[in-house]
């Protein structure tokens, strides 16, 4: 089964054991150094003033992400931030948030400012891929000021201040996330042929 | 049986023929799947009564052979009892981590104990797919992909 959801939905998620207790939520998302994929949450306590937690949860141990909680198997799982290895999680803070950078196109327009992350999950212990942007657009597409989705090539360059995608994209934006996999899907294959 | 049906049954003891109490509620283990002691209410002699005493789990009364029988709860019942294991009204998580609902009732098999069902918003959920029951939710195996 593959969901998308916007990465801004994921913020105070429950994180839920399957015994059914909440054990924390979610704070942030962490992404893979390239990008690509979601590495992990930085967690808080649960309740209203609760503070962040020390302790992080690895995507690695995340059961199944769900509309409503983030499943894990028991508390146990919760590991130190050290929990995070080296390959991991990027520390050049250029790169550390896409939320704000331009979108351009290899051919050089502007399409708009990201102010969301939409990642898929195929199904229960499969990576957390990050497919698109959700945009405000530019001018340079046709409902400018609206908020569209970009699907996202595999990999890309992406500095803290722009992220640059293929003039092609602009092809299979959409404006809901129903319909939105099939574009990603048609977007990856389009590029596939190209090469 | 039903939870509801069966709240403020009378417990009977067959020796004294005497009402010695009525049930209040269930304390579930959500790793046995099964209802391990019911809690009462009007009794004497105590706040529990542990299923492997109950004679007879019958539609008008619950009977046990001796009132002491009623007792005070044992280690293991003891930690599944408060609001923090309560089953009814909690909400119900998917493995998948989607809520499903509330659960307004569960099915019971009155000679075992066995959950059967558990009632999400009035629809049956097999009892076998019951994983836990915890202070957020009570957490039930995802439904397979039905295409």
């Amino acid at each position: 089964m593959t969901r998308l959801m916007r990465t801004s939905e994921l913020t105070k998620r429950p994180v839920v054991t399957m015994a059914g207790d909440d054990i924390a939520q979610v704070k942030d998302i962490v992404y893979a150094a390239d990008g690509g994929s979601v590495h992990g949450f930085t967690l808080a306590g649960r309740g209203l003033f609760a503070g962040p937690l020390s302790s992080v949860l690895p995507w690695s141990s995340v059961s199944a992400l769900g509309a409503d909680a983030v499943m894990v198997a028991d508390e146990s799982i919760l590991a130190d931030e050290g929990g995070f290895s080296g390959e991991g999680s990027s520390s050049d803070p250029a790169r550390r948030d896409v939320l704000g950078s331009r979108v351009l196109t290899d051919t050089g327009t502007d399409l708009g400012q990201v102010v969301d992350v939409i990642v898929q999950v195929q199904g229960a212990r499969d990576q957390c891929d990050v497919v698109g942007y959700e945009i405000e657009s530019s001018e340079a597409l046709d409902n400018a000021g609206q908020r569209v989705l970009m699907p996202l090539p595999d990999t890309m360059a992406a500095s803290g201040e722009h992220l640059i995608v293929p003039a092609s994209a602009t092809k299979f934006v959409r404006h809901d996330l129903a319909g939105f996999g099939a574009a990603v899907d048609d977007f990856r294959q389009h590029l596939e042929g190209r090469d | 049986m039903l939870f509801s049906d069966s709240r403020k049954r009378k417990i009977v003891c067959t020796s004294t023929a005497e009402t010695v109490g009525r049930v209040s509620g269930f304390v579930v283990d959500p790793a046995l799947r099964r209802v391990v002691a019911v809690t009462v209410k009007k009794s004497q002699d105590g706040d529990t009564l542990a299923w492997p005493q109950i004679s007879g789990f019958g539609p008008d009364a619950v009977t046990i052979a001796a009132p002491d029988d009623i007792g005070s709860a044992d280690e293991a019942v003891a930690a599944l009892l408060g609001k923090r294991h309560a089953v009814l009204r909690k909400q119900v998580l998917s493995s998948d981590g989607d809520r499903l609902g509330e659960v307004t009732d569960v099915d019971f098999d009155p000679e075992t104990g066995a959950i059967e069902a558990v009632l999400v918003d009035g629809a049956p959920v097999d009892g076998a797919r019951l994983i836990g029951v915890g202070s957020f939710a009570v957490v039930v195996k995802a439904a397979p992909d039905t295409p």
